[in-house]
C-alpha cells in the first residue's frame, strides 16, 4: 500500500540524521519487536504521531538543555565577591514560555485526537473476526466465522482487516503485538476491540506478549502471529476445521451445531459443562456455511497446514531453559493408539478434565487449550517452549516445574509438585505412558 | 574549597543539644528530632528498595537468568515500587517538611507536636509491618498498583496481598495526620510579616503537597477498604464472578495515584527552588508564577488520572479528554523549568554538591517531562504503556526528579541539621556517579521499551533485541549503587568529621539560616519579624534586596501583628540604605546561647510516650486481621479488640495530658 501523502511529505522533509538512523535501525532484524514498523495502518498512524513526538521532543530537549548548559557555563562564579543584580521576573518572558509550549502542544493534540477517533472507530463488518480470550497464562483464539478454536497462535491473511474481540476468563491481561499493532487490555466483564490490517507485510511470524501484569507467570504468557497469503490462510483454516486427525469418532450426521460458542458461554467452569459444547465435541464440523465470502466447496490448497518451521526467525523460537533435573527417557517409543486409549478409556492423566479434542467424545474439557490440532502449533505452554516430542513429554510429566504457577498438574510418577509441595505417587504416569500420550498428541496435525 | 572559605562566618560555639538517650527519642515531640527520625528511617528503606532494585536488575541482566524465581521476582518488584514510593520518597519528603517548615516560617514547632510524633510512629510501624512479610515468605506480589481482580481472594489466596492492603491503610493514616498538621502549621504559625506571598518556595511546595495528600489519600483509602472488605469479609466490590467491574479499582487507584506523583515530586521541586537561588545569589525568578504553577500542577493533577488507563478501552471521548488535560499539565511544569534556568541566568553560580543535584533535577526531569508528553498522546501511548519506555519515563521523574532534589536537599540542609558540612569532594563523586549511573540505568530502558519489552516480566529470551539494553541498565545500576554508597559514607562520616557550618554556610535568604546549627529546641529565641521575601539577605546584603517591596513589620494585608503590640503598615520608604532600621524591624541573626528553653522561659511541649503507644496499638489492631486468613478467628478478634482497647486508652491518656507545663 502506498504511504499516505502526509506521511510521505513528512518523510521527505529534512530530518535530524541521527533520529532517522535510529528509527531505521529499530526496524531491522536486530530488533524483532520494535514498534516502529509500517506493516499495518495502525502502526503507520502511530508511527506518524511518534515521529512528531520524537522530533518535537528532541527539539525541546536540545533547546532546554542547551540553555541550561549555556547558563551553567556562562554564569559560573568567577570571584567570591560577585553580587549579581537581583531580577525578580520578566512578564514578557514568562508569558512567552507559557504560550510557546501551549502552541507546541496544540500541534500534538490535533493529530492525536484525529488518530484516536480513527483507530477506535467500529471495524468494518467484512473484517476477519478473532476472539481473544485471556487465561492465566495462555491465550485462547477463536475464529467464529470459521468455527475454529486454537491457542497461542494466530493466523492472519495478508491484506484483510482483522478485528480482535478481547475478553478474559480470569484476571486482566493485555494483548500486544508490537510489530503489528497494540495494545489493548483484556478486562474482566468487559469486551474490548482492536483492529488493524496487515496490508504491507509478507508472510512472517510475529511475537505477541501479555503486557498487563497477571500473576506468577505473567512473563511466560506469549503468543505468535503468522501473517500468511490468503490462500494459505484458507488451507490452514480448512485443516483446523477438521475433526482430530487421529482417532476421531465417525460423524453423527443429524446434529449440526457450532463447535465453539462465539458468545463465550462455553467458557464456564469445569463442572458445569454447557450441553452445547458437549454435543459439539462429539459432532463433526461439516464446513458450516455461515460466511458468504468463504462458501463451502471453495477449493483450498490442503498443503498448507501450519507455518513452516524453517521460516521462523530465531526470535520466534522459544529458548526457555528446561529445569535442571527434569528428564525423560527419550529412547521410549510411543504408540498413538495406546496413548489415545489410555487417555480416553482409562482417563489416564486426567487430561479429559480440562482439554477438548474435537471428534473425541471424551475429550471435552474447557479449562485448558483445545488440543484438536495441537501438533500443528509451533510452541507449547503459552509460547515458552518449542512444540516437539521432548518438550511435550516433559510438559506432561511436570508442567508446574516448567512454568511457575500453572493449573496443569504435575503428572509424572515420583515428580515433585511445586504448588502442592508433594511428590506424585507411583500411580502417576510413567515415562512409557507419557511417550504414548505424546505420540497421540503429535498425531493431531 | 570555596565552600569552606565562606563557611565559618560565625565562631563555632557548642549549641544546646538537649537530652539524649533512647527514651528521649521515643518520647520526643520536637519537630527537628522527628524530622531526623524520618530521615534515618526513610534512608534505611531507600537502601532496602535499592537492594530490591539490584536484585531485579541482576535477574534481568541477561536472558533467561535464574537469580530469582517468577514468584520472588513479582514480590521483589512489588516491594521495590511500594517501598520507594511509600517508605522512601514520601517519608524523605516528610523529613524535610518536619525539619524545615517550622524553621522557614519562623515557628517554634508544628501546630500539633504530639500528632506529629504519632505520624512518624505510625509510618515506622506500618513500614515494619509491610516488610515483616518478607520474613514469612509472603511479601506482596500484586504490583504497587494492586489491580483487581488479581488481588482478590480468588486469585491471591496467600497473606501477600493482605500485608499490602493493611500496610497501605496504616501508612495512609500517617500521611493524613501529618498533612493536617502541616496545613494548620503553615496557615497559623508563620512569623509576623510572612504573608503567603513571602513564604519560601519550599514551604509553598510543601503546603500544596499537604492539600494533595488530604484530597488524594481518602480515595485510595476507599479503594483499599473495598478490597479489605472483599478479602476479609466476603463483599463483592471486585468479585468478578458477581459481576464486578475491575475498572472501579483502576479509576479509584489512579485518582489517588496520579496526584501521588506530584506528592512525590513537588517537595523536590521545593528544595530545588531553595538551592538554586542561594547558589546563584539571586532570588527565584518569577516567584508568584512559581507559586501559581505549583498550585496549577496540583489542580490539574486531579484531572489526568485516566491517562494511566488508555489501553483499557475507555472509548474515544475519554481518551481525548484525558489526553488533552495531560498535555496541559506540561505547561506549568515547563514554566517551572524555565524559571529555574532564568534564576541562574545572570547569577553567580557556585557548584556545590547541593547545586549540582538541583541542576541535575532540572536537566533530568526535563527528559521525564518530554517522555511524559509522548504518552499523553493516547494512540502513541498504546505502543508505550506497560513497556520499559514507561519504566524509563517515571524513573526520570522519580529518580531524576524526586531523588536528585532530595539528595540536593540533604546536602543543603545537612549543616543546619547537624552543624557540620558534608564533604564536597566526596559529594562531587557522589553526584557524578549517581548522575552517570542513573542515566546508564534508565536511558536504555527507553529503547528496550520501544523495542517491545513488556514491563514486569521476570525473564526474556535472547534474540528479542533487548539483551544489550538490559545489560547496560544492569551495569548502570551498579554505578548508581556505588554513588549511593558514597552518599551514605559521606552522610555518616560528616557527623563527626565535617567542617563546622555556623548559622549560614551558604549565604541563603530564608529564616532557617538565621539561627544556630543545629537549631536549639525552641528554634528562635525571639520570633523574627519578616519584612520581605528574603529576610536574611536584608540583613546581610541589604543593597541586593533593596528593590523588593518591604514592610516595617507585622502583616500588611490583614493589619494585625503577632505580639499584639505592633500593627504593621506598608513602609513608604523601603529599606534602601540603612541596615540599622531593618534590624529594628525585627529581623535578626541569633547566635548560640547554650541555654535550654526552660532557662530562657520559652514554653515548649513536653515529651510524651503516648503517641508511640497509640500508633503501636493501632498497628496491632490492624494486624489482627491477618489471623482471619489463618483461620483463627478467636485470635484475630483478641488481637483486634486488644489493639483497639490499647489504642483507646493511650489516646485517652494522650488527650488528658496537657501539652505544656503550666507556666
Amino acid at each position: 500500500m502506498p504511504l499516505p501523502p502526509r506521511l510521505r511529505r513528512h518523510h521527505a522533509a529534512a530530518l535530524p540524521a541521527l533520529l532517522a538512523i535510529f528509527i531505521a535501525g529499530c526496524a531491522n532484524a536486530d530488533y524483532p519487536n520494535s514498534v516502529f514498523t509500517r506493516f499495518t495502518e495502525f502502526n503507520r498512524d502511530i508511527g506518524y504521531l511518534f515521529k512528531l513526538l520524537i522530533y518535537l521532543g528532541t527539539f525541546v530537549f536540545i533547546f532546554v538543555e542547551g540553555i541550561l548548559l549555556y547558563t551553567i557555563f556562562k554564569f559560573r562564579r568567577k570571584s567570591d565577591s560577585e553580587r549579581p543584580k537581583h531580577v525578580h521576573g520578566n512578564t514578557t518572558l514568562e508569558i512567552l514560555w507559557t504560550a510557546i509550549p501551549a502552541v507546541i502542544l496544540a500541534f500534538i493534540a490535533v493529530p492525536t485526537v484525529r488518530t484516536i477517533f480513527k483507530s477506535q472507530a467500529v471495524a468494518s463488518a467484512d473484517a476477519l473476526q478473532v476472539e481473544v480470550i485471556g487465561h492465566q497464562w495462555w491465550w485462547e483464539f477463536r475464529y467464529p466465522q470459521y468455527q475454529i478454536t486454537t491457542a497461542n497462535e494466530i493466523y492472519l491473511p495478508v491484506g484483510r482487516k482483522v478485528n480482535f474481540k478481547l475478553t478474559t476468563q480470569d484476571v486482566l491481561h493485555s494483548f500486544s503485538i508490537p510489530q503489528l499493532g497494540g495494545k489493548r487490555d483484556l478486562i474482566t466483564n468487559h469486551v474490548n476491540y482492536l483492529w488493524f490490517t496487515p496490508d504491507s507485510v509478507g508472510e512472517g511470524a510475529w511475537n505477541g506478549f501479555c503486557a498487563e501484569f497477571c500473576g506468577t507467570s505473567h512473563g511466560n504468557m506469549h503468543f505468535r502471529v503468522f501473517t500468511v497469503a490468503p490462500s494459505n490462510f484458507e488451507g490452514w483454516a480448512a485443516n483446523q476445521q477438521k475433526m482430530a486427525a487421529f482417532g476421531a469418532v465417525a460423524p453423527a450426521a443429524a446434529s449440526v451445531v457450532p463447535v465453539s460458542t462465539p458468545d463465550g458461554t462455553a467458557r464456564g467452569s469445569a463442572v458445569a459443562l454447557p450441553a452445547a459444547t458437549g454435543i459439539a465435541a462429539a459432532t463433526p464440523t461439516v464446513p458450516v456455511v455461515t460466511n458468504p465470502t468463504h462458501p463451502a466447496g471453495t477449493a483450498v490448497p490442503a498443503t498448507f497446514v501450519s507455518f513452516p518451521y524453517d521460516k521462523l526467525g530465531v526470535h520466534n523460537i522459544p529458548q526457555t531453559p528446561l529445569p535442571e533435573g527434569l528428564t525423560f527417557n527419550e529412547s521410549l517409543k510411543g504408540d498413538p493408539q495406546r496413548g489415545l486409549d489410555f487417555m480416553t478409556k482409562q482417563m489416564g492423566g486426567g487430561c479429559v478434565g480440562c482439554h477438548m479434542i474435537n471428534g473425541n467424545p471424551v475429550m471435552r474439557g474447557v479449562i485448558g487449550p483445545n488440543l484438536t490440532h495441537v501438533a500443528s502449533r509451533t510452541t507449547l505452554a503459552g509460547g515458552i517452549y518449542p512444540n516437539d516430542a521432548k518438550h511435550l513429554a516433559l510438559w506432561v510429566k511436570n508442567a508446574r516445574w516448567m512454568k511457575p504457577g500453572v493449573i496443569m498438574p504435575t503428572l509424572g510418577a515420583g515428580q515433585y509438585d511445586p504448588i502442592t509441595k508433594t511428590y506424585i505417587p507411583k500411580t502417576g504416569l510413567n515415562d512409557q505412558q507419557i511417550a504414548d500420550i505424546v505420540a497421540y498428541l503429535q498425531a493431531l496435525k | 574549597m570555596a565552600i569552606t572559605a565562606t563557611a565559618p562566618a560565625y565562631a563555632p560555639v557548642e549549641s544546646y543539644v538537649g537530652e539524649s538517650g533512647l527514651w528521649s527519642w521515643l518520647t520526643t515531640v520536637d519537630h527537628k528530632r522527628i524530622g531526623t527520625l524520618y530521615l534515618f528511617t526513610s534512608l534505611f528503606f531507600f537502601v532496602v528498595g535499592g537492594l530490591e532494585a539490584g536484585m531485579l536488575r541482576w535477574q534481568l541482566a541477561g536472558p533467561n537468568k535464574h537469580v530469582l524465581s517468577a514468584e520472588l521476582y513479582n514480590q521483589m518488584f512489588t516491594m521495590h515500587g511500594t517501598t520507594m514510593i511509600f517508605l522512601a520518597i514520601m517519608p524523605l519528603s516528610a523529613a524535610f517538611f518536619n525539619y524545615i517548615i517550622p524553621l522557614q516560617i519562623g515557628a517554634r514547632d508544628v501546630a500539633f507536636p504530639r500528632l506529629n510524633a504519632f505520624s512518624y510512629w505510625v509510618f515506622l510501624f506500618g513500614a515494619l509491618f509491610m516488610n515483616f512479610s518478607w520474613l514469612i515468605g509472603a511479601a506482596p506480589n500484586g504490583g504497587w498498583f494492586g489491580y483487581a481482580p488479581l488481588t482478590t481472594m480468588q486469585f491471591s489466596q496467600g497473606l501477600n496481598i493482605d500485608f499490602w492492603v493493611i500496610g497501605l491503610q496504616i501508612l495512609g493514616v500517617s500521611s493524613l495526620a501529618a498533612a493536617f498538621n502541616f496545613i494548620t502549621t503553615i496557615i497559623n504559625m508563620r512569623a509576623p510579616g510572612m504573608n503567603l506571598m513571602r513564604m519560601p518556595m519550599f514551604t509553598w511546595n510543601a503546603f500544596v503537597v499537604q492539600f494533595l495528600l488530604v484530597l488524594a489519600f481518602p480515595v485510595i483509602t476507599i479503594a483499599l477498604v473495598f478490597l479489605q472488605f472483599d478479602r476479609f469479609f466476603g463483599t463483592n466490590f471486585y468479585t468478578i464472578a458477581a459481576g464486578a467491574d475491575p475498572l472501579l479499582w483502576q479509576h479509584l487507584f489512579w485518582i489517588f495515584g496520579h496526584p501521588e506523583v506530584y506528592i512525590l515530586i513537588l517537595p523536590a521541586f521545593g528544595l530545588t527552588s531553595e538551592i538554586i537561588p542561594t547558589f546563584s545569589r539571586k532570588p527565584i525568578f518569577g516567584y508568584p508564577v512559581m507559586a501559581y504553577a505549583t498550585m496549577l500542577i496540583a489542580f490539574l493533577g486531579f484531572g489526568v488520572w485516566a491517562h494511566h488507563m488508555f489501553a483499557v478501552g475507555m472509548g474515544p471521548i475519554g481518551d481525548t479528554v484525558f489526553g488533552v488535560t495531560t498535555l496541559l499539565i506540561a505547561i506549568p511544569t515547563g514554566v517551572k523549568i524555565f524559571n529555574w534556568i532564568f534564576t541562574m541566568w545572570g547569577g553567580s553560580l557556585q557548584f556545590t554538591t547541593a547545586m549540582k543535584f538541583a541542576i541535575g533535577l532540572v536537566g533530568l526531569f526535563t527528559i521525564g517531562g518530554i517522555s511524559g508528553v509522548m504518552h499523553a498522546s493516547p494512540p502513541a501511548d498504546l505502543q508505550q504503556t506497560d513497556t520499559y519506555f514507561i519504566v524509563a519515563h517515571f524513573h526520570y521523574v522519580l529518580f531524576g526528579g524526586s531523588m536528585m532534589g532530595i539528595f540536593g536537599g540533604i546536602y543543603y540542609y545537612y549543616p543546619k541539621m547537624t552543624g557540620r558540612l558534608m564533604s564536597e569532594s566526596l559529594g562531587s563523586w557522589n553526584f557524578w556517579l549517581t548522575f552517570i549511573g542513573m542515566n546508564l540505568t534508565f536511558f536504555p530502558m527507553h529503547f528496550s521499551g520501544l523495542m517491545g519489552m513488556p514491563r514486569r516480566i521476570y525473564t526474556y529470551d535472547s534474540g528479542q533485541g533487548w539483551d544489550g539494553f538490559n545489560l547496560a541498565s544492569s551495569i548502570g545500576t551498579i554505578v548508581l549503587m556505588i554513588g549511593v554508597a558514597l552518599f551514605l559514607h559521606n552522610f555518616f562520616r560528616s557527623f563527626r568529621r565535617g567542617a563546622i557550618a555556623g548559622n549560614d554556610p551558604w549565604g541563603a535568604a530564608t529564616l532557617e539560616w538565621s539561627i544556630p546549627s543545629p537549631p536549639p529546641e525552641y528554634n528562635f529565641e525571639s520570633i523574627p519579624r519578616v519584612t520581605s521575601r528574603s529576610p536574611l539577605w536584608d540583613v546581610k546584603t541589604p543593597t541586593l534586596s533593596a528593590e523588593v517591596p518591604h514592610t516595617s513589620g507585622g502583616d500588611q494585608r490583614v493589619n494585625v501583628s503577632f505580639a499584639g503590640s505592633h500593627v504593621g503598615h506598608t513602609d513608604s520608604a523601603p529599606l534602601t540604605s540603612e541596615p540599622r532600621q531593618r534590624a529594628e524591624s525585627g529581623m535578626h541573626i541569633e547566635l548560640p546561647t547554650g541555654k535550654s528553653a526552660r532557662e530562657l522561659g520559652i514554653p515548649m511541649p513536653n515529651p510524651s510516650i503516648k503517641p508511640l503507644l497509640c500508633a503501636g496499638s493501632m498497628v496491632i489492631m490492624f494486624s489482627g486481621l491477618l489471623f482471619i486468613h489463618k483461620d483463627n478467628l478467636p485470635l484475630a478478634l483478641a488481637v483486634i479488640i486488644g489493639g483497639a482497647l490499647s489504642m483507646t486508652f493511650s489516646l485517652y491518656a494522650w488527650v488528658l495530658t496537657p501539652l505544656e507545663d503550666a507556666h
